[in-house]
């Protein structure tokens, strides 16, 4: 059990989406992606970045504050991103209530939507403490 | 059309600029554009769904549209896809967030925003509504939302040679539907025909010849006949299943779209047997379109031509038929109705006494009704003002022609 957002967490998550994500089942992209966290249990803000180029997995990093610059920020409460990875909650449907807000190119983030699925399916094996 | 040798190339980036250049006289920091008329004039795409355009002071625009069609719009567009995006009803995706994210990107401290507002006669114009209005101020607190359509209508009066010349070759393709239409009806090829028929084989002429849409927002084709023709002040007949019958006028007004350029021209038939009342009628039609194209030039306006012209009508016995206005605006797509700018005695209206000017594209609209004797005509052409004359682009011969 690792706890969520932790340098242990992001290790674990390096670790699998290098082992099971191919370059192929990326489509060889190349994006970035940010989570921002608000509110996190300690009161602060939070971020999960991505990175891939052609596919590989390129960075994976955590920490406090906003992160770096990203083609796809997708920002919200820690509870809400929690309750995602616990599965209470679907990423589509935090998204059309607004619970979660992108920012990105739209018709670019459609094309990528089975893409993040793979990763958070990946990550949401992880035994993970919030 | 992107090929600079096309005869139908638009220096788009060129509108951009010259509409930066007056948002600069004008003080203002950066356009919001929301008609229709507008995302034809500066994308060179269609945009059937609800659209906006940020034009920043300096450098290329952004348009934002419903994301089902933004990769179309953008694949159509001489923007690229990192300049035509797609909102949709999610967290930050919505059109006010993300329109106004951009906007506050270029005017961190704020500034004069250029909008769209006002009114129109045609549903599709696309002015900022009350609810976007409000909306846009409230998310952006730091700017000043002021009216700025003058901007882009005065850019859009003239047309440049590519609009020009795509004018003409939707004119063309117009001109292959209405033969397609009269192979069709002539030597009683008419019985039995519905005015949807009439409206479906022009329109697969036209698509054949090249027409990507029959553009017209009332009903595409227009096809009307017998009493239909005739419907008092009548200027607007999406066809219906009423059948063609013997005795009776056709009015057949169709429409091509080529490079968002416009064709729209009307014909009319009489279905034989023609009475001589009839046949009075259509040489009453013929004759003043006929003067009609040949009055007008530049320097002329609306109310001149339309008392030069009911006079003609008065002298011959007809002015009780004739609807006393003969032209509307036209443009790339979405540009109808108007002439001239918002200056005259009614906002949003024609201005009577706006002056043509040379390499100003109007239709040249006419509309005959005698409602009493369920007969009347419709003439539509687009035409170039030229100094002396004008050009119409359609070259379908002016005539009644009786259909045996």
């Amino acid at each position: 059990m690792v706890k969520y957002l932790s340098e242990e967490w992001r290790a674990e998550v390096e670790k699998r989406l290098k082992a099971q994500l191919t370059p192929e089942k990326m489509n060889n992209l190349t994006s970035s992606m940010n989570n921002r966290y608000f509110n996190c249990p300690d009161g602060k803000s939070r971020y999960f970045f991505v990175g891939f180029q052609n596919g590989a997995i390129d960075s994976v990093q955590v920490g406090e504050g906003d992160g770096p610059k990203a083609e796809f920020v997708i920002s919200g409460d820690y509870d809400v991103f929690a309750r995602i990875s616990r599965a209470e909650l679907g990423s589509q449907k935090a998204l059309m209530g607004g619970l979660l807000k992108l920012k990105g190119n739209m018709v670019k983030a459609l094309k990528l939507a089975s893409l993040s699925d793979r990763l958070n399916k990946i990550i949401a094996t992880i035994e993970t403490e919030f | 059309m992107f090929d600079k040798s096309s005869p139908y190339y638009i220096d788009f980036p060129g509108r951009i600029k010259a509409i930066q250049a007056r948002m600069a006289e004008e003080k203002i920091d950066l356009y919001l554009g929301s008609r229709l008329r507008t995302m034809s004039w500066t994308t060179d795409a269609f945009f059937p769904w609800r659209s906006f355009i940020v034009i920043p002071a300096e450098g290329l625009p952004t348009a934002f549209t419903f994301v089902i069609d933004a990769a179309r719009a953008a694949d159509d567009s001489w923007l690229d896809e990192d300049h035509v995006l797609g909102f949709a009803p999610m967290g930050g995706q919505d059109q006010i967030t993300q329109v106004s994210d951009l906007i506050k990107e270029y005017l961190p401290h704020g500034g004069r925003v250029g909008v769209e507002a006002g009114m129109s006669n045609y549903t599709p114009e696309g002015y900022l509504t009350y609810y976007e209005y409000k909306a846009f101020e409230a998310a952006m607190p730091e700017c000043t939302l002021v009216n700025a359509h003058d901007i882009v209508d005065r850019l859009q009066m003239i047309k440049d040679a590519g609009t020009i010349n795509r004018f003409r070759e939707a004119s063309r393709i117009v001109d292959v539907g209405h033969e397609a239409v009269l192979a069709a009806i002539k030597d009683g090829g008419w019985k039995g025909m519905t005015e949807t028929e009439i409206a479906g084989l022009a329109g697969y002429a036209m698509r054949k010849a090249g027409s990507t849409f029959e553009w017209s927002f009332t009903g595409g084709n227009e096809i009307a006949c017998g009493y239909r023709t005739g419907l008092a002040g009548g200027a607007c007949t999406p066809a219906t299943t009423k059948k063609v019958e013997a005795g009776e006028p056709l009015m057949v007004d169709i429409h091509a779209l080529f490079g968002l350029a416009c064709g729209d021209h009307s014909h009319n038939y009489l279905i034989a047997p023609a009475t001589d009342r009839q046949l009075w009628h259509a040489k009453n039609f013929v004759d003043i379109v006929d003067l009609t194209l040949k009055t007008y030039r530049a320097g002329v306006t609306p109310s001149s031509l339309a008392e030069e012209m009911m006079a003609f009508a008065e002298d011959r016995g007809f002015a009780d038929f004739m609807v006393p206005g003969f032209e509307h605006g036209i443009g790339m797509l979405g540009d109808e109705w108007r002439i001239g700018r918002h200056d005259g005695p009614f906002p949003y209206w024609t201005d009577p006494d706006h002056e043509y000017v040379e390499n100003e594209v109007l239709i040249c609209a006419m509309q005959y009704a005698c409602p009493d004797e369920d007969i009347g005509f419709r003439y539509e052409n687009p035409i170039l003002i030229k100094k002396d004359c004008c050009e119409y682009m359609s070259k379908f011969p002016l005539a009644i022609e009786v259909i045996e």
